[in-house]
């Protein structure tokens, strides 16, 4: 495997400005016009002419086995042009919404009512709601070869040595809900079929990745395949492929012999496109008399669903000499989980810093000063013990009571404190870049933006590279046609596209002075960028002596300038086009990031409000400080919807979602979002790091810790609803 | 020239040629430090490219524990 350390160890060719014009300033982003005006197209505006719309068939039931299906008065309803059916007599399903078919009618009316005509007979088998249902010695066997996959234990060091070193030790079990994706925009595409050859518009993260998977699901040539997210409403991990509603809709498309739209509506996307798994973890930690931890034991556990792991990385960031682990996937009849912004990370992070918090009460010292005292050693990809004291000026932390809020009243406040890591690098973009005699620039890059701002700094890149503005810059993305680039996820894709900009870009600077230096009458090496110009040395004759240019643009005697538009013209009829490819040095790994949380805890309504989060976070060179800021907003309310808002909630005897919507599934809205206070730390040096996820991790940790300062009360699990709050306080005697 | 690859541990030898994880399609670099900070885990979500879903032909769950030659699915390639 090709592999390669996180720092960039070289000094590339297109290194990095040392004194950045754009890089680093805040650019809005260039396509927010078209977005806040409607002019964007996404998936689910385009319209094909004689497009139908199609709907899949799905089973309402968890577990079932088909007994008989007829979808003949579904075949014939009006406006029907197809229908599929998947499933035969015999076969089971294994979760709600399980996909048995599709069709596509004239319009969506037409298709949804052709849906109900659809005569389905099950034999209804008992369904797994819960890890207890499923862990129960007397659960039927549901799943193959069993309903749980219990993992390897992990261990390190000696768990009887640190138990023995410990002078206190803290036991209990901490959980996790499972929390949907929600993307704004659903899942989905329009296939059209031209002969043999598909066009799919697909709300994807990855159109090169997808048009492998609709080539091998269709079991097609990928040159018949061309795949197109010109736009997308957010995906955050979970549109990786065509999907099997994309395999379905290109199957219905050729049947009719017409586009068809089919785009998931907002049940389908809760129960059958992803989710992050639960989590549970008994654990027993201990910790020295001098605040040193010495022990951690868990056994772990958490459902992905359908067959899927559940799995995450813990203890998270302290350092627990000794310790052992043993999950425990398990299965249950709901819809499988996906990857999910930070995969494992945010269950992994609550687990720790609850604990944390208890450990430091156990030993009588400050949370954060307890963090500092256990964290890894200062490295550029672990900088928490810079941040948190950063994190905790900006919070006014030395205002912070212990454990429970002694004000008289109802209205209780509390802060907390938690750290992040992820890794964001990313490598394999290529792009294709072409400056006309005109003056125009446009880069083709077979990436996507998935609502990151990846667009915008592109272009800032770019126009840094050639000296020009943003607004000079065209960026073509979204389309498999274009130089191959990987999917977006793992907050890898700055750190793959970025290097990739800067190298093609300056490939197509120096193309241009290769050109134009004959007509210049100067060496190659005589020619470099200004701002807006092209600068020519004047060591040496110059037949293009420009009084007129030399007089606008000031330059020192020592040289002349052209505009970038006299010497684009320079170019005649042939563009510059030159490929260029993500190289080694400008990009890096390994991002480290605290946030605190300052509460407010209504302990009579057990209703929590966020009043403030503080974030600290690195991700190398900042391109963009305003995108980068925006990432960190959409993370930390990501997290804020994990602490006190979300959760999936099956019915524990059909296994059927009772909030597949956006009412009763709960999340933030305006007046629920806090005060949010990003500090970017900057780190040229490293090159360019991803930083969609690593924002999302560490909130939910922060807030319950806040909440459990508040209150006085441990809420080992979340979310952390009102009715939960006012049952914990009452457990524990109301509050002081 | 270098061509990086995914820092994928499938599909090999072993592995039906039709399981497929995110890893495949996001090239990412990995950190070698990072299991400093944490022990190894597996968050990931398998797939099938034939069914675009995470059940297989067969109907049955599709995982690199499972979805390997020489096993008891017939639907491996």
């Amino acid at each position: 495997m090709d592999s390669q350390a996180p720092a960039p160890a070289q000094h590339p060719k297109y290194a990095w400005p040392e004194k950045p014009r754009l890089i680093g300033t805040r650019v809005s982003r260039i396509d927010g016009p078209l977005k806040v005006t409607g002019r964007a197209k996404y998936s689910y505006d385009i319209l094909r002419p004689g497009m139908l719309y199609g709907r899949i068939v799905r089973s309402p039931h968890a577990h079932a086995r088909l007994k008989s299906i007829d979808a003949t008065a579904a075949e014939k309803a009006p406006g029907v042009k197809a229908l599929l059916i998947t499933i035969k007599p015999g076969d089971k399903v294994l979760y709600p919404g399980q996909e048995i078919g599709a069709l596509a009618a004239a319009t969506e009316q037409q298709a949804a009512d052709a849906l109900r005509l659809i005569k389905v007979e099950w034999d209804v088998l008992p369904a797994l709601a819960t890890v207890e249902q499923s862990m129960r010695p007397e659960a039927p066997q549901v799943f193959t070869p069993a309903n749980t996959r219990r993992g390897t234990a992990q261990e390190d060091g000696n768990l009887d040595t640190g138990f023995a070193a410990a002078a206190h030790t803290v036991e209990g079990t901490y959980s996790t809900q499972v929390q949907t994706h929600t993307s704004l925009e659903t899942h989905g595409c329009i296939c059209e079929w031209n002969g043999e050859n598909l066009t799919a518009w697909v709300s994807t993260q990855a159109v090169h990745g997808t048009r492998e998977g609709f080539a091998a699901g269709l079991k097609i040539p990928q040159a018949n395949v061309r795949v197109i997210t010109e736009f997308m409403g957010g995906g955050f991990g979970s549109k990786f492929g065509p999907d099997i509603q994309g395999l379905l809709c290109a199957r219905v498309a050729k049947a009719a012999g017409a586009p068809v739209k089919m785009m998931l509506d907002r049940k389908e996307e809760h129960l059958t496109t992803g989710n992050r798994p639960s989590a549970f973890a008994r654990v027993r930690a201990g910790v020295a008399a001098d605040g040193k931890l010495t022990a951690f034991d868990a056994q772990t556990w958490g459902t992905g669903g359908a067959g899927a792991g559940s799995d995450y990385p813990l203890p998270y960031i302290y350092t627990f000499p000794n310790r052992r682990r043993t999950h425990t996937d398990v299965y249950i009849n709901s819809g499988q989980q996906r990857a999910m912004r930070a995969p494992g990370h945010p269950q992994g992070c609550f687990v720790t810093e609850v604990l944390m918090d208890e450990l430091a009460d156990r030993v009588r010292m400050d949370p954060m000063e307890f963090r500092l005292k256990n964290l890894p050693p200062l490295a550029p990809n672990a900088m928490w013990a810079k941040y948190f004291p950063m994190g905790a000026e900006r919070i006014n932390w030395k205002s912070r009571h212990v454990t429970g809020d002694p004000t008289p009243g109802p209205i209780k406040r509390g802060l907390g404190c938690s750290a992040n890591r992820w890794g964001g690098a990313g490598q394999g973009a290529r792009a294709h870049c072409e400056i006309g005699s005109d003056g125009s620039v446009v880069m083709r890059c077979g990436t996507q933006d998935i609502g990151t701002g990846n667009r915008t700094i592109m272009a800032m890149v770019v126009a840094e590279t050639l000296g020009l503005e943003v607004n000079q810059v065209t960026i073509e993305l979204g389309d498999s046609n274009q130089p191959f680039a990987p999917g977006s996820g793992g907050s890898t894709t700055a750190a793959a596209v970025m290097p990739a900009m800067r190298v093609t870009a300056g490939k197509a600077r120096d193309a241009l002075f290769e050109r134009i230096a004959p007509q210049l009458g100067v060496p190659v090496d005589q020619i470099s960028m200004g701002v807006g110009t092209v600068l020519v040395s004047l060591s040496t004759r110059d037949p293009l002596s420009d009084a007129q240019s030399a007089a606008r643009s000031g330059q020192a005697p020592s040289s002349r300038s052209i505009s970038w538009r006299d010497a684009c013209r320079l170019l005649g009829t042939i563009p510059v086009s030159v490929d260029g490819q993500w190289e080694r040095g400008l990009s890096a790994g390994g991002t480290s990031g605290v946030q605190f949380a300052d509460v407010e805890v209504d302990i009579e309504t057990g209703i929590t409000k966020v009043r403030k989060i503080v974030c600290v976070q690195d991700c190398g060179l900042i391109v963009d400080a305003k995108t980068a800021e925006t990432q960190c907003y959409g993370g930390i309310i990501s997290g804020l919807n994990y602490a006190v808002f979300e959760e999936r909630i099956l019915d524990r005897n059909t296994a059927n979602m009772v909030n597949p919507n956006m009412e009763w599934y709960h999340m933030a809205g305006q007046s629920d979002i806090p005060e949010i206070d990003v500090v970017l730390v900057d780190q040229p040096e490293r090159g360019v790091i991803g930083i969609g996820e690593p924002p999302a991790v560490a909130t939910a940790a922060a807030v319950a810790n806040a909440i459990r300062n508040a209150t006085g009360v441990t809420l080992r699990s979340i979310p952390i609803t009102p009715d939960r709050l006012l049952t914990e306080l009452e457990r524990a005697g109301g509050t002081n | 020239m270098d061509i990086p690859k995914p820092a994928s541990p499938l599909v090999n030898e072993h592995h039906c040629s039709n399981l497929r994880h995110k890893g495949m399609y996001v090239m990412s670099v990995p950190d070698p430090d990072e299991f400093k900070f944490y022990d190894r885990y597996d968050a990931t979500h398998y797939w099938c490219t034939c069914t675009q879903k995470a059940l297989g032909p067969d109907g049955l769950s599709v995982h690199p524990t499972t979805c390997q030659h020489g096993g008891e699915r017939g639907c491996c390639e």
